[in-house]
C-alpha cells in the first residue's frame, strides 16, 4: 500500500480499526495472505473462503437483503447502468454468485449477446443457475466455475467484464486484475463494485459498529453462521482502499482508470477501459 | 482527484455539478429507474391487450432527457422474457432515439399538440428513429387493463363488487357534488356578484354618511345657537 508510512502497524490497532499495512502486503509477497485479520499460507485461502461461501450460499440474497437494506440492488444497478452495454456484447459475471448482474446483463445483451456467471465456489454457482433457470434466464447464459486468477477464456473474449463483491475474497488481487485485463477485448471495461473506506469519519464509526456488532449477530441468527460475517466484516476492512485499488488496475494495465464513491464510500465502483 | 473520478463516471462524461455528484451517491437515479420499472412491468403483466406486440421494439433503447432531471430515462425492450420486459436505466452509450424536452411539453403532446409544431418551437429535439417513440407511445395508450379481475384475485369477488360499487359512488358523488360547486360559482358569478356591494362601494357610502352626520352636527349647532339668540330677546 502506498501510504504505509502513515499507517500504524495493523497488531497495534483494536480489530475493527485494522487497515492493510506494508507489514500485511510484504507478509503477502512472501507466500502469505489475509483471511480476514487472520495472517494465513497463501494455498489455504482458497479452500477457506470457499468455506465460508459453502456455508452462506443458501441465505446469501437474503443476508444481502438483510445487511444492506436493500441498497445492494441501486449498487448493482449502478453497475449495470455504467457498464455501457449494447445489444450483441459478451459479458463476463466474474464471482458473479447468485446471479443479481447476470439476469439484468442477460436481458440487455439479447440474443446475440452472451453472459457468462463464473464463480470459483460450486455452491454459489449451483444457488445462481438454479435462480437464473427459474426466472427463465436460460437461453443466453453460460455458467463456468472458475479462479479469477486463472480465467480459462481466450484472449480478448469479453466486452464487458464485472466483479461485484468478489475481489477482495481473491487470494492474488493483481494476479486476478492481469486475468481479467487478458481476457477483455480492446475498448472492452472492467467495473469492479466492492466494499470501501467511507469518506467521512462520523461514517466509519458507524459502518464499524455495525459491520463488527450487529452484523455477525444477523449471521448468526439468519444464516447460522456468524464466523462467516465476521470474515466478511475483516476482510472489507482488510481490502485496499479507493485510491489503492485504483493503483493497482493502472498496474495491471488498464487506462482512464476512475472510482465513484456509493452511499458515502461504504462501496466503490472502479472502472477501467482495455485499449 | 475525487472529482475527476466522478465526472468519468456520469453519463454525458460533461461538467457535473456538486449537487449532481451528490445525488449520484445516493443514487437516487437508480431509485428513479428502478421504480419505473416495477411499475411499467406491472402494468404490462396485467394487460389484457394481446395485440400489443413489442417484435419491432425488441432490444432497442429510447431515452428521454428530461429538463428537470438531472440524469436521462432510458427504456430498453427485451422480448426474450415472457412477457415482454422494459429495462429502465439512467446512462447508456448509444440509443436509437433520443428525445431532449421537459413534462411540460410532454403533457402538450398528450393533449395531442402537434410533434412538428413543438420541434420549430424548440420545446423539443429528437435524435434518431421516432418512428420508435411512437411505438412506445402507442403501446402505451394501447394497454388495456382489467382492475376488476385483478382485484378480485386478491379480494374474492363479492368484496371486490361492493368495493368498486362503493367507489362507484364515492366517485359520482365527488363528481356531483364538483358540478353542484361549479354551478353555485357559475351562479354567484352571473347573477350575484352584480347585486354584492363593493368594498369601494361601502367605502363611499361610509364617506357620505360621515359627512351628512358633520353637516347635521353643524345645523344643529346652528339652530341651537339660534334658540338661544330668540330665548335672549
Amino acid at each position: 500500500m502506498s501510504s504505509s508510512d502513515k499507517n500504524p502497524q495493523a497488531s497495534d490497532l483494536p480489530t475493527n480499526q485494522k487497515t492493510p499495512t506494508d507489514a500485511d502486503t510484504s507478509a503477502e509477497s512472501k507466500g502469505t495472505t489475509h483471511f480476514g485479520y487472520k495472517t494465513i499460507e497463501k494455498d489455504d485461502k482458497i479452500s477457506m473462503v470457499a468455506g465460508v461461501f459453502h456455508s452462506v450460499a443458501k441465505q446469501y440474497d437474503v443476508m444481502n437483503d438483510l445487511m444492506s437494506f436493500g441498497i445492494h440492488r441501486l449498487w448493482k444497478r449502478f453497475t449495470i447502468d455504467a457498464s455501457g452495454v449494447r445489444p450483441g456484447n459478451k459479458v463476463l459475471d466474474l464471482a458473479g454468485g447468485t446471479g443479481d448482474l447476470t439476469a439484468k446483463f442477460s436481458k440487455l445483451v439479447g440474443r446475440e449477446g452472451k453472459v457468462v456467471l463464473a464463480d470459483i465456489n460450486s455452491s454459489m454457482l449451483n444457488v445462481g443457475r438454479d435462480k437464473l433457470r427459474d426466472k427463465g434466464l436460460v437461453q443466453n447464459i453460460d455458467y463456468v466455475q472458475a479462479n479469477a486468477e486463472y480465467l480459462p477464456f481466450e484472449e480478448n473474449t469479453f466486452d464487458i467484464v464485472t466483479i461485484a463483491f468478489g475481489l477482495r475474497n481473491v487470494t492474488d488481487k493483481d494476479k486476478a486484475l492481469r486475468s481479467i485485463y487478458s481476457v477483455l477485448k480492446p475498448g472492452g471495461r472492467l467495473l469492479v463494485l466492492e466494499f470501501s473506506k467511507p469518506e467521512h469519519e462520523l461514517l466509519n464509526k458507524a459502518y464499524d459498529f455495525y459491520s463488527f456488532n450487529i452484523l455477525p449477530k444477523m449471521g448468526e441468527l439468519v444464516a447460522k453462521d456468524g464466523e462467516s460475517y465476521k470474515y466478511l466484516a475483516e476482510s472489507i476492512r482488510m481490502h485496499p482502499d479507493q485510491e489503492t485499488l485504483k493503483s493497482m488496475m493502472d498496474n495491471a494495465g488498464f487506462e482512464q482508470t476512475s472510482f465513484k464513491n456509493l452511499t458515502g464510500g461504504v462501496v466503490a465502483l472502479h472502472k477501467g477501459y482495455k485499449f | 482527484m475525487q472529482a475527476s473520478n466522478n465526472k468519468e463516471l456520469t453519463p454525458l462524461n460533461s461538467q457535473v455539478s456538486s449537487s449532481t455528484a451528490f445525488a449520484e451517491g445516493l443514487l437516487l437515479a437508480q431509485v428513479a429507474t428502478a421504480t419505473l420499472e416495477l411499475i411499467i412491468n406491472k402494468a404490462l403483466a396485467l394487460n389484457n391487450n394481446k395485440a400489443i406486440s413489442f417484435a419491432a421494439l425488441n432490444q432497442k433503447t429510447l431515452t428521454l432527457a428530461l429538463a428537470e432531471l438531472s440524469f436521462k430515462l432510458s427504456f430498453s425492450v427485451d422480448t426474450g422474457s415472457s412477457p415482454a420486459m422494459v429495462m429502465v436505466r439512467s446512462q447508456v452509450d448509444t440509443s436509437d432515439c433520443t428525445i431532449k424536452t421537459s413534462i411540460k411539453t410532454l403533457k402538450k403532446l398528450k393533449a395531442n399538440q402537434s410533434l412538428t409544431q413543438l420541434i420549430k418551437q424548440d420545446e423539443l429535439d429528437v435524435n434518431g428513429d421516432i418512428k420508435i417513440a411512437q411505438q412506445f407511445a402507442n403501446i402505451a395508450q394501447s394497454l388495456a387493463i382489467d382492475w376488476q379481475s385483478e382485484l378480485a384475485k386478491h379480494l374474492g369477488d363479492v368484496p371486490t363488487h361492493k368495493l368498486l360499487q362503493f367507489g362507484n359512488k364515492i366517485t359520482k358523488s365527488i363528481s356531483a357534488t364538483g358540478k353542484q360547486i361549479e354551478a353555485d360559482i357559475s351562479e354567484y358569478l352571473v347573477h350575484e356578484k352584480r347585486l354584492v356591494v363593493t368594498r369601494s362601494q361601502v367605502s363611499a357610502f361610509n364617506g357620505q354618511t360621515t359627512a351628512i352626520a358633520r353637516e347635521v352636527t353643524t345645523i344643529s349647532a346652528r339652530i341651537d345657537k339660534l334658540f338661544a339668540k330668540l330665548a335672549a330677546k
